[in-house]
């Protein structure tokens, strides 16, 4: 077999790895966790682990958590909906792009206006990200103001759905949330496939520092019975809720991915876990939880490693900005972002789409990003280095000071080793003026207009979406809302 | 066999080209139509593919080269047939002195010819006076200069001053191109035109044609 390099990056010395995983192992066993939650406090207590009930605090020993790492599968996978296409994360063998969660705000594409989604947006969402081929998964990215927050989580998970074929990053905001998302998956690829073949994964995020409330650990332990990938998301804020240093956020991180990692597996051995996370920088000066901030890819990077060092797929919150709008300061950050997903070794980059504290979505940004992730993608995978790319043959036939524009291998090759961006703009500067010298800005805001008037997602069969009507009205019958919007 | 050629242009495929130009001969079929249809229309097809962003150049290119190796063996057939070769004008064009880029030059040369105007290419690296002897020889229509260098451009304009003092500015009219040029630069200098690239470069120079042709009121083939 050939053996390829391919261009990586590692931010820690395995000497600084094994260093965090040991203070994470004492920060665990020490301090422990506290968890809003009676069973889970049960369950760690009858496995070993050292529980003051009143304080709701688990001191987890270093045994449980090696136990819990050999239970873990270390392949998580992911299926489109209709079971075509699925994806092995796995140890950052390919880095995947997903559209960023649970937005409360939508930034219009038309006019730049800020405001609450509703579940037109949202399908407007699914359907862009469904037509880019550089951003693999779709999340229940917006909130949705057009239903009763009650069954919001719910509802969006219908929504996308309906509108993408793509794997689904999704959440529950409420108990009854990951039960029912399996009630809404078997509704379309059967009960028997959930866990099979799932095309919605679950984000469960512990509260920093070392915290886990109720709802979110009601969520990790319904996910890990019924067998649906989780990913746990630890959210060390710098100098907030976190240590200011970047070592000791990367060890909250990974004290609390292995708490969540240890009752999951003791749930339920084998329950699939991907290791994320959300970091961000407390900015001092202005009280703000920044995404873009470049630290927030050190502490990702360090995340990827710690995954890898337990043999797990990594993901984190990395193709994100701060901008309230999308400008240049949205599509830089994201791209230093993308880049250095990629060289990490992510399996999974999340925040495509996303700007604003991770609080909105704009479309703008998210087709930018397309074209970010399909660059970041490209410097991934590499230099091929073979007979024919060393090209050797050509230059005899080429010669010096001959053409290659004019030989058969450009034709051959140019297309196989180069990314074509189809937003960033690469014409001459007379045909980019013939063209309306339009900003990168505009140019998006076509291309957007052009996918929702002519892209049509490949629709649910007519049961099907017969049957996940059905069993949205249900779940929304039983807190008394009989009206849903209509998408 | 005819539909063959055509797709050997534009798979710029010039062992093939060569073979089904011949074929076509061999069977008889009307070396004119041949050229029109089968050689002209692929490199036109695959120019306008280009401008739509459905091409690369390499293909263009590769195209261009495949038609300039029949292009001649069709013409010299035509020419034995006692026929003859019409063309709309007459260019002559070059690399300008002290620049050696040929592709973009070539490429240009091509494409007007594939669209029925006699090109003489003077090739690269043509000093001034080369131009007005060019001009004084052929009596062009047209006279195109390329330069691909910031430091090379200059001798566009130099050129356009040779053929004034020389008389026969006004008897030509004048398209540059290449990377550094500009359709502002084209006017700062004297010149009557410019393009961006090949495929434009053929709408300036059928309009001049044109004009030139309801101006005399000759009918050209």
């Amino acid at each position: 077999m050939r053996h390829m390099a391919r261009p990586r990056l590692e931010v820690l010395s395995r000497e600084e790895v094994e260093k965090i995983h040991v203070a994470s192992l004492n920060v665990l066993s020490r301090v422990g966790v506290r968890i809003d939650h009676e069973n889970a406090l049960k369950l760690l207590n009858s496995v070993g682990a050292e529980v003051d009930f009143n304080k709701r605090i688990a001191k987890i020993p270093e045994n449980l958590v090696r136990e819990a790492i050999a239970k873990a599968p270390k392949v998580v996978k992911l299926c489109s909906r209709d079971g075509k296409l699925c994806y092995d994360l796995s140890e950052g063998r390919n880095t995947y792009f997903d559209v960023g969660s649970a937005a409360y705000y939508y930034i219009d594409w038309r006019t730049d206006e800020v405001r609450r989604p509703l579940s037109k947006d949202l399908a407007d969402v699914a359907k862009v990200t469904d037509y880019l081929s550089n951003t693999h998964i779709m999340s229940t990215a917006l909130v949705p103001a057009d239903v009763p927050d009650v069954i919001a989580d719910r509802w969006r998970m219908y929504v996308v759905a309906k509108y993408t074929t793509k794997p689904i990053d999704t959440g529950a905001f409420t108990v009854e949330g990951i039960p029912d998302a399996a009630k809404i998956m078997a509704s379309v690829i059967g009960e028997e496939n959930v866990s099979k073949r799932p095309f919605m994964f679950f984000a469960v995020c512990p509260s920093p520092p070392l915290k886990w409330s109720y709802l979110t650990m009601q969520n990790l332990i319904d996910c890990a019975k019924l067998g649906l990938p989780a990913h746990i998301i630890p959210m060390p804020q710098t100098g907030g809720t976190a240590p200011a240093t970047i070592a000791g956020s990367v060890v909250q991180a990974n004290a609390e991915f292995l708490s969540g990692l240890v009752v999951a597996q003791f749930v339920n051995p084998g329950a699939p876990i991907i290791y994320s996370g959300s970091p961000t920088v407390f900015e001092q000066r202005f009280a703000t939880s920044c995404t873009g901030s470049i630290e927030v890819q050190l502490i990702s990077s360090a995340i990827s490693q710690l995954a890898k060092f337990y043999g797990f797929p990594s993901a984190s919150y990395t193709i994100v900005s701060d901008s309230k709008v999308f400008d240049e300061q949205a599509s830089l950050e994201s791209a230093i972002g993308a880049i250095i997903s990629v060289l990490a070794g992510l399996d999974i980059a999340i925040g495509s789409g996303m700007l604003y504290e991770e609080n909105a979505i704009s479309l703008l940004k998210l087709v930018v990003d397309d074209d970010v992730a399909g660059m970041a993608l490209r410097f991934g995978r590499g230099i091929d280095v073979d007979v024919d790319t060393l090209a050797e043959k050509v230059f005899e036939e080429v010669g010096p000071g001959g053409l290659f524009l004019k030989h058969k291998h450009t034709r051959v090759w140019w297309r196989k080793e180069h990314f074509m961006p189809r937003l960033l703009d690469k014409r001459s500067a007379d045909m980019w003026r013939k063209m309306g010298g339009k900003s990168l800005k505009v140019v998006a805001k076509e291309y957007v207009e052009e996918i929702l008037k002519k892209h049509q997602p490949e629709p649910l069969p007519q049961d099907v979406e017969k049957e996940l009507r059905k069993t949205v009205t249900e779940i929304a019958k039983r807190y008394g809302i009989e009206k849903l919007p209509e998408v | 066999m005819c539909f063959s050629l055509r797709q050997s242009i534009i798979d710029g495929d010039i062992e093939n080209s060569l073979k089904y130009a011949n074929e076509c001969i061999k069977a008889s079929m009307n070396p004119l139509e041949v050229l029109n249809k089968c050689v002209v229309a692929g490199v036109l097809e695959l120019g306008d593919k280009w401008i739509r962003g459905e091409a690369f150049i390499a293909d263009l290119v590769a195209a261009a080269e495949a038609a300039k190796v029949v292009i001649p063996i069709l013409k010299n057939e035509i020419v034995k047939r006692g026929g003859k070769l019409e063309y709309v004008g007459r260019a002559v064009i070059g690399t300008v002195e002290g620049d050696i880029h040929d592709i973009g030059k070539t490429i240009v040369a091509t494409i007007w010819e594939v669209n029925g105007i006699e090109v003489i290419d003077l090739g690269v690296d043509v000093p001034p006076q080369k131009f007005v002897e060019a001009v004084k020889q052929y009596n062009p229509d047209i006279v195109g200069m390329s330069a691909l260098l910031t430091t090379t451009m200059v001798k566009q304009k130099e050129t356009i001053e040779a053929l004034k003092a020389a008389g026969l500015r006004d008897k030509v009219k004048v398209i540059v191109g290449g990377a550094p040029t500009s359709a502002e630069w084209a006017r700062e200098i004297g010149a009557d035109g410019w393009a961006p690239d090949a495929i434009s470069s053929i709408d300036v120079v059928m309009k001049w044609l044109r004009e030139k042709r309801s101006a005399v009121g000759e009918a050209h083939g």
